[in-house]
């Protein structure tokens, strides 16, 4: 957990089955977050979990009407308010 | 001379079946030279016109990310094919009109197939094709490529495309007061550099530098105006 600004910020790779948020911030080296952005996970987007593998990777969400898998060190680098 | 068209879209949008529906199921299977992405070629004949469909990776966009991105990219831009169909799935439209607009950008001769039209309506969207058309500034024919319909307007779009190539306005999509100013200040430098310039749209290069796109970097770092762009860019 992390607080910037006042407000609580989790990582994507904390939250469990049915929870979301709205993405605010996106870490990591130029690459990853480009792909990320590519893919949808943009700033102010809602994303919610739809499921977790055994060891929480991959990830699988939901996100602008469509289901994305994420491995945990994309999760780790996406931050969210709930 | 055939029409040489290149399909493209996200994974997952119906884009092998349109293939199949165009050509039939005859493709030429191969690779693409040097890496082990498939290619896929197959030949349409529509009112005595000849068509080459070739069959572009699914890509969700057109960095230099992927092997694929770059393969589906370089196709475009090197290859310059007559048509590019860009086929959206329509049940998921903000997400796949992201390749539109950089399709848009590449300057490629569009038509947009707005595919999964039934699994749209049974979500409850309604589709107003003749605005998206309007906006976009390009043809858009709805399809459902499991019962194969609108296949045959897609053919009519594909061939009225090649008719009108290169006489089509581009709309772009504007970035705002401040970044259309860098733009157009790096596309005004780049447009002395006859050889690129005359390759690649300027305006996408300039985009992609300020993006920092390694691909087009690296062309860049060859070009006699390097120097000037990068007093500009500091």
């Amino acid at each position: 957990m992390d607080s910037r600004g006042g407000k609580v910020q989790r990582r994507l790779s904390d939250l469990k089955p049915g929870e979301g948020g709205k993405i605010v911030r996106i870490t990591g080296p130029p690459s990853l977050r480009r792909r990320l952005l590519d893919m949808g996970l943009v700033k102010g987007a809602y994303i919610e979990v739809v499921r977790k593998a055994p060891l929480g990777d991959p990830m699988e969400f939901l996100v602008k009407g469509y289901n994305l898998s994420l491995r945990k060190e994309e999760c780790d680098n996406v931050y969210v308010s709930t | 001379m055939a029409i040489r068209v290149a399909l493209i879209g996200n994974p997952n949008v119906g884009k092998s079946l349109i293939f199949n529906n165009l050509t039939g199921g005859k493709a030429h299977v191969g690779n693409w030279p040097g890496k082990t992405v498939e290619r896929k070629e197959g030949r349409c004949v529509y009112e005595g016109v000849e068509m080459e469909i070739i069959d572009l990776p699914g890509v969700y966009s057109l960095t230099a990310n992927s092997i694929d991105e770059l393969i589906a990219r370089d196709y475009i831009v090197e290859e310059k094919p007559d048509v590019v169909v860009d086929i959206v799935d329509a049940s998921n439209l903000e997400r796949n009109l992201y390749l539109t607009l950089q399709l848009i950008e590449l300057e490629a001769n569009l038509v947009v197939a707005l595919n999964k039209m039934d699994i749209a309506r049974d979500m409850g969207y309604e589709i107003d094709v003749k605005a998206l058309s309007e906006i976009l500034g390009l043809p858009v024919v709805p399809t459902v490529a499991t019962t194969k319909q609108g296949m045959d307007e897609l053919k009519k779009a594909i061939i009225k495309a090649a008719q009108q190539r290169g006489r089509r306005r581009i709309r772009h999509i504007s970035y705002g007061k401040d970044l259309e100013a860098i733009i157009s200040t790096i596309e005004e430098i780049l447009k002395k550099d006859r050889v690129l310039s005359s390759r690649y749209p300027t305006r996408w290069l300039a985009i992609k530098v300020l993006e920092g796109d390694e691909e087009v970097l690296r062309r860049i770092d060859r070009s006699p105006v390097k120097a000037e762009l990068m007093e500009v860019l500091g």
